[in-house]
């Protein structure tokens, strides 16, 4: 599934580790997720809309 | 065990599985020492025998417990997949080598070993499934 993680992480100048540590998971977990190879459950993708503050759809998109 | 996650849950698994192991040695030892020095019979044979089994039993237990309390979705997906590698693998050889055993004459090798199997694919395969999220 892509995703504009690293865009919405670059505007706020977040590192891998810094969106780890609020999201409580490895850095592994969020370079998967960004890279679009591990699609994230549904709350943690609603904890990551919380968190960049916009809808899950404004985040992710299920084209491959 | 090698390329655990350093999440709270991953810390807990360690700290439960070291003195676990260290009671599976302890066990072992009471068990070769006592059939060699004692020679036991009756009920005490088989509960001697079963001894050592206990802590490799309760270590399965252990990553039960890592399974239910990693809130980390990809580090549990991790373990996951490589837990299906050792289960599927010891399987496999098992097999293989209850068949070989059967018609080749291969050497008798005791089930210990599936549980022995099962631990050293987990583990192997684990950096393995990470190279697949890099």
């Amino acid at each position: 599934m892509k995703n504009r993680l690293r865009i919405l992480r670059a505007e706020r100048s977040w590192s891998q580790a810094d969106l780890a540590q609020k999201l409580e998971v490895s850095r592994q977990s969020v370079n998967a997720i960004e890279t679009g190879k591990f699609d994230p459950s549904l709350p943690l993708a609603f904890k990551l809309a919380r968190l960049f503050e916009s809808p899950i759809e404004s985040i992710f998109t299920d084209e491959e | 065990m090698i390329c655990m996650p350093t999440t709270k849950a991953g810390r807990r698994y360690t700290r439960r599985l070291a003195p676990t192991m260290a009671i599976y040695l302890v066990f072992l030892f009471i068990t070769q020492w006592s059939f060699h020095h004692h020679h036991p019979t009756g009920l005490i044979v088989y509960v001697l025998a079963i001894l050592p089994a206990l802590p490799l039993i309760g270590s399965l237990a252990i990553v039960g417990l890592y399974i239910k309390e990693e809130s980390d979705e990809f580090e549990r997906s991790i373990l996951i997949q490589s837990m299906l590698w050792g289960f599927g693998g010891a399987l496999a050889i098992s097999t293989i080598w209850g068949f070989l055993e059967d018609f080749a004459q291969a050497p008798h090798l005791s089930n210990f070993y599936v549980y022995v199997f099962f631990w050293f694919l987990m583990a192997i395969s684990q950096p393995i499934i990470r190279l697949r999220y890099k």
